[in-house]
């Protein structure tokens, strides 16, 4: 059997070989790049950029916008996963479809339709005055607000999905169960569902937040340059400001960023999954 | 009886076009333990999840304790359940589910009172900490029994909670629960398709068919004097007789017309009705005795139990008949031999025969 477990470790070879080449490297000359000053290794540049209050603007419009999208995600996206885990037959397959498919669908042009959607006689704008909410018709895009509200719908179906696979396997007895102890539908929901789907919470926060602190395409259509955030700089110092250095320091702070987010989150998924 | 301590009124249940419950009525005394028993499908896990309120019902009442609580909804109840699977809680440890329904309803140090003491009535103190993932199947159901008392419902129903133990587990766990209820003074509602398991545990069986309860009787009652062809066939073993009545006589027993001769039983029915005549094997011996119900059919199989001893016999148009005793069998009786056997007429069920009986 030892043997064999080996041998099974050799299947991952060639996706091993292919990141190491495409990815790690170019990644390891980037971050490289970062360090190195006229005289070698150096910090010069960090120290340069933390120094700057454009750069903390940067990061807090990064996290900002990044923790906006995931809540909005969050909280679209937690009864969807329920709506779809309990539905049946022909609903199911129609929810599911409606939640995958608008991936096979590009974000450049997604983005565009938001552009449209978004404007000051766009529908949501002609809506809102409608209802009253608004006196005058306004303009989304080009605001966080817009940008918050087409990058969740972008992000939508990552949150959703992990949330729907830890709650298809949740005993909706277990909820019956609780109920017959006594306990009111708010507590069951506080102290059954929530902790069980908890894993799948924090697996969907993970992906929605690491997609969103780095989202380039959405940020530059959306809401254009004069709002910058970690990824969108970086793709200025290399394609226009042609900044290396620059550019260099702001990814590796994105990849610290993203790092830490993602380990944060697994050791929130393992202490949450005490017994599962 | 004694004053009822839960009544079902009139419980009607239908799923689309298919009728689950058909105006079923139980009541049910303080302190007792009544067994759902029936084939499935016939409506006796509907009846309890409508006592729990986890399904509403189209018509009908529930009363629990002198209070209607037809439109309450579940955890407003006092009514404890013990599901099929257990439905214990998977991210809590065996002490944290037995105090799930105890929080926020007493002090920690009383929550940890009744988690001890019922910890200790179902024997798994030393699991306390433990995850119920890492349970058998015979602990995870003392665990979900300890649960659902612990809140001390007025109410405790079961829902085979004993389907998915092996026989000997399942014998040993019958009597712990029947020894538990019995000291708490519970009133319990147990829902099984297994008969043994009914007979056994049951202050008073509810035969269900149907939707229907057919018949709800002491575990006695029920086995002696099955009061439908269903019970008849539901609970223990039996031969079924068809027949014709022909005539009905002063002393209140019927002469009946069947394949195997004239045979007589105690009922009244008119000359000439279409009936069932029921008889368990062992009421039938070997032998032909005066005044007793005899035949003489021919001995197909003899199948050895132990301390019993079954003789199936081959029958030209009824159903095979079945013969058991304690007694040995004399070693020449072989297959195939034609032997008389007989039984006491007032040891013989009748029944009204229905269209598809």
């Amino acid at each position: 059997m030892k043997r064999d477990r080996s041998l099974v470790g050799w299947l991952a070879a060639p996706a091993v070989a292919y990141l190491a080449l495409v990815y790690a490297l170019p990644l390891t000359w980037l971050l490289a790049r970062s360090f190195t000053g006229p005289e070698g290794i150096s910090f010069a540049l960090f120290r340069d950029f933390f120094a700057d209050p454009f750069s903390w603007r940067v990061i807090g419009n990064t996290m900002r916008i990044a923790g906006l999208v995931t809540l909005v995600c969050l909280l679209i996206g937690y009864p969807v996963a329920f709506a779809l885990a309990r539905a049946k037959g022909l609903v199911q397959v129609i929810l599911l479809a409606a939640i995958i498919l608008p991936l096979s669908v590009g974000v450049v042009v997604k983005a565009f339709a938001w552009q449209v959607v978004l404007r000051r006689d766009g529908v949501v704008s002609q809506f809102l005055k409608a209802i009253g909410v608004w006196s005058e018709p306004q303009r989304l895009l080009f605001t966080e607000t817009g940008l918050v509200i087409g990058a969740a719908n972008v992000f939508l179906p990552f949150m959703i999905l992990p949330i729907y696979s830890v709650v298809k396997l949740i005993d909706p007895r277990l909820m019956e169960a609780g109920a017959t102890l006594g306990v009111s539908p708010l507590l069951r929901f506080f102290r059954i569902l929530l902790p069980l789907t908890l894993p799948g919470v924090v697996s969907g926060i993970a992906f929605v937040f690491s997609l969103a602190v780095s989202m380039f395409v959405i940020p530059s259509l959306l809401i254009g340059d004069r709002f910058q955030t970690l990824a969108t700089l970086t793709g200025r110092s290399f394609l226009l400001m042609r900044n290396e250095a620059l550019g260099s320091v702001t990814a590796t702070v994105l990849l610290v960023l993203a790092v830490m987010i993602v380990l944060l989150s697994s050791l929130l998924a393992r202490r949450a999954g005490r017994f599962s | 009886m004694k004053k009822a301590f839960l009544e079902v009124r009139n419980a009607s249940k239908s799923f689309g076009t298919a009728t689950v419950l058909d105006g079923v009525a139980l009541e049910v005394a303080q302190g007792e333990f009544v067994s759902l028993l029936g084939p499935s499908g016939c409506g006796k896990t509907t009846l309890l999840r409508i006592i729990a309120g986890l399904t509403n019902a189209d018509a009908g009442a529930v009363i629990l304790d002198g209070q209607e609580i037809t439109a309450r909804p579940p955890h407003k109840r006092d009514v404890g359940v013990v599901f099929q699977n257990y439905a214990l809680f998977p991210h809590l440890s065996v002490a944290e589910n037995i105090a799930f329904g105890l929080r926020g309803h007493a002090s920690r140090q009383d929550i940890a009172g009744t988690v001890t003491r019922f910890l200790d009535l179902v024997r798994m103190a030393d699991f306390a900490d433990r995850s119920v993932r890492a349970l058998s199947g015979g602990q995870q159901q003392r665990v979900a029994v300890a649960r659902a008392l612990a809140v001390a419902p007025k109410l405790l129903l079961l829902d085979e909670p004993f389907s998915a133990l092996d026989r000997k587990l399942r014998e040993t766990m019958q009597m712990e629960l029947k020894r538990l209820l019995r000291e708490l003074g519970t009133t319990a509602i147990f829902v099984t398709h297994d008969q043994d398991e009914a007979l056994v545990m049951s202050d008073r069986i509810a035969v269900m068919n149907q939707g229907r309860i057919e018949q709800l009787d002491t575990p006695q009652a029920l086995y002696d004097r099955p009061i439908t062809p269903f019970a008849l066939q539901f609970v223990g073993l039996s031969t079924r007789i068809f027949g014709e009545v022909t005539s009905s006589d002063a002393d209140g027993t019927v002469t009946v017309q069947t394949a195997h001769g004239m045979l007589r039983a105690r009922g009244r029915f008119a000359r000439g009705s279409a009936v069932l005549l029921g008889v368990r094997p062992e009421r039938i011996s070997f032998g032909a005795l005066e005044g007793h119900n005899s035949i003489a059919p021919r001995l197909s199989d003899i199948v050895f139990q132990g301390a019993r001893v079954q003789a199936h016999f081959t029958s030209s148009e009824d159903e095979p008949i079945l013969l058991e005793t304690s007694a040995r069998l004399p070693g020449d009786i072989a297959p195939n031999a034609v032997l008389p056997i007989s039984w006491p007429p007032e040891d013989t069920l009748v029944f009204p025969r229905v269209a598809g009986a």
